[in-house]
């Protein structure tokens, strides 16, 4: 009898002891892939940054407006690189944004000119734009599953108990949602456009 | 409706049976060893080597079952300039779902097929056959490859792995004694007529016994579920039912599939539809549910 008394508020103890630990050990390793799942976003947008300014490259021949859209990609490439330094998720999508200004042009250039769209140069560097906005995106949805993951526990009881204990912050994740400006290279971009005459 | 199953709880499942499987796999040698050495007078000596046999076989099977499948299916690893798309898909979703990057296989044949291997996610591959990457196009390679890393995510592959492993080994090893009785059995007539029937018997029980053990391992709700995780890894079903219609429609045979591997891959890999012997065959060892059945739930999520 005296044994029992005893041993249920040890084993509530222990329980307890090892909930605040998974708890605490969730939380911080969370912590820890959030970080790298933004360092992945900002990987993926310098890597970018440097095949889009190769394809304006490959396409300088048949640019008309040359100078600005090259000035225009070198000031974002100088913004992206900044922000992905600074580790701010919202600065670097929104350097990102001004790269992708310099998409459409692009894009004019390569439909009104299918031999230099069907060369390999051009093929590699789409394909490897399409694989990197695609990187981008899986990592930006990592980021918001884990923010999810990580937010909830700060307000679901008793979660949240262990997590004022240690002082943990609630995480700012992705605000934006997903805007459409990514180079999206879709089946019908890759075939011939057919005309009836 | 499906019954509800959480990741937690199927993987939970995938390790018990894993047990299970090569505890049975240890007593099946032993019994059987028994039963073939009292009729060769010697059954102590002969339990002990299948004791040691079977153990030994296990222990390979649960280290290198990856190596051996991948062996036994003639793939090779697979570098990102020769399968961009491949490469590329599988790097992307291990990114999003924080599954480590598996080592990546092709076999070169052109019917269409893919299969995850390999014993825990630090330690897993990935293989596809060069029918099914240069047929499908980039978001159903998609589709396809992340229904295969939620078998890796799942923990469903050291289960199937393991399964094909010992599956195999029981069929070689009742092979072996028939082959015996022919070769080996001149001196001593009357006791070589008693192994052959007890062979005879024992095989004529084994087969259905490996078809039920393969069905009980391989439930098809696995694969309903790694096609529903694929969906949430991709958020697009219709890389997969699309990549899914083309299997579908794809008649040919994989040569280097065999029985004991056969539930490995993504479908079906013999495609025995037809009537007769092939239908009994393929009913008995029916490991994958239908494509339709697959396609329809994709469409209703």
């Amino acid at each position: 009898m005296m044994l029992s008394i005893l041993f249920i508020p040890l084993l509530v103890i222990v329980g307890v002891v090892f909930y605040a630990v998974s708890i605490y050990n969730f939380l911080n390793s969370t912590k820890v892939r959030i970080k790298a799942s933004i360092q992945e976003i900002g990987n993926q947008l310098k890597r970018q940054a440097e095949l889009i300014p190769n394809l304006a490259n490959a396409t300088k021949g048949y640019m008309e407006h040359e100078q600005t859209v090259f000035t225009k990609l070198t000031d974002a490439r100088k913004l992206i690189s900044s922000a992905v330094d600074s580790g701010d998720v919202e600065k670097m999508l929104q350097a990102n944004e001004q790269m992708m200004q310099a998409m459409p042009a692009i894009r004019v250039v390569l439909e009104s000119n299918p031999e230099l769209k069907a060369s390999d140069l051009v093929k590699d560097l789409m394909r490897n734009l399409t694989d990197t906005s695609d990187k981008v995106s899986y990592a930006r949805r990592l980021l918001i599953d884990l923010t999810a993951d990580y937010n909830q526990k700060l307000v679901v009881f008793p979660s949240n108990m262990i997590a004022n204990m240690f002082g943990f912050k609630p995480e700012v994740g992705l605000k934006t949602p997903e805007s459409g400006q990514h180079i999206e290279v879709s089946e019908s971009d890759t075939v011939t456009p057919q005309i009836n005459i | 409706m499906a019954e509800i199953v959480n990741f937690y709880e199927s993987s939970q499942k995938n390790i018990e049976k894993t047990i299970l499987l090569i505890v049975g796999f240890i007593v099946f040698m032993i019994f059987f060893a028994y039963v073939i050495g009292g009729l060769i007078g010697d059954s102590t000596s002969l339990v002990f080597f299948a004791f040691i046999f079977s153990l030994g076989s296990s222990f390979v099977s649960y280290y290198y079952s990856d190596k051996i499948v991948l062996s036994l299916s003639k793939a090779k690893p697979v570098t990102k300039e020769e399968h961009f798309d491949f490469y590329t898909v599988v790097e992307n979703i291990s990114i999003g779902t924080g599954i480590p990057m598996p080592k990546l296989y092709v076999i070169d044949d052109t019917a269409m097929n893919a299969f995850a291997t390999g014993r825990d996610k630090n330690h897993s591959a990935v293989v596809a056959t060069t029918g099914l990457l240069s047929r499908l196009e980039r978001s159903e390679i998609e589709g396809v490859m992340a229904h295969e890393l939620s078998h890796i995510g799942n923990k469903d592959i050291l289960l199937m792995s393991v399964v094909a492993v010992l599956v195999g080994t029981i069929v070689l090893v009742v092979d072996w004694v028939w082959r015996i009785r022919f070769f080996g059995g001149d001196d001593n007539n009357k006791n070589s007529n008693g192994i052959f029937l007890i062979v005879a018997v024992v095989s004529a029980i084994v087969a259905p016994i490996i078809a039920q053990v393969i069905k009980l391992a391989i439930s098809r709700q696995r694969e309903f579920l790694a096609d529903a995780t694929a969906v949430k890894f991709t958020r697009n079903p219709n890389g997969l039912i699309s990549a899914l219609g083309k299997l579908n429609q794809d008649s040919e045979k994989l040569e280097v599939a065999n029985r004991a591997t056969a539930h490995l891959y993504i479908t079906n890999p013999f495609k025995v539809n037809s009537a007769g012997f092939g239908k009994n065959i393929n009913l008995l060892f029916s490991t994958h549910p239908p494509i339709e059945d697959r396609i329809t739930r994709l469409s209703n999520m």
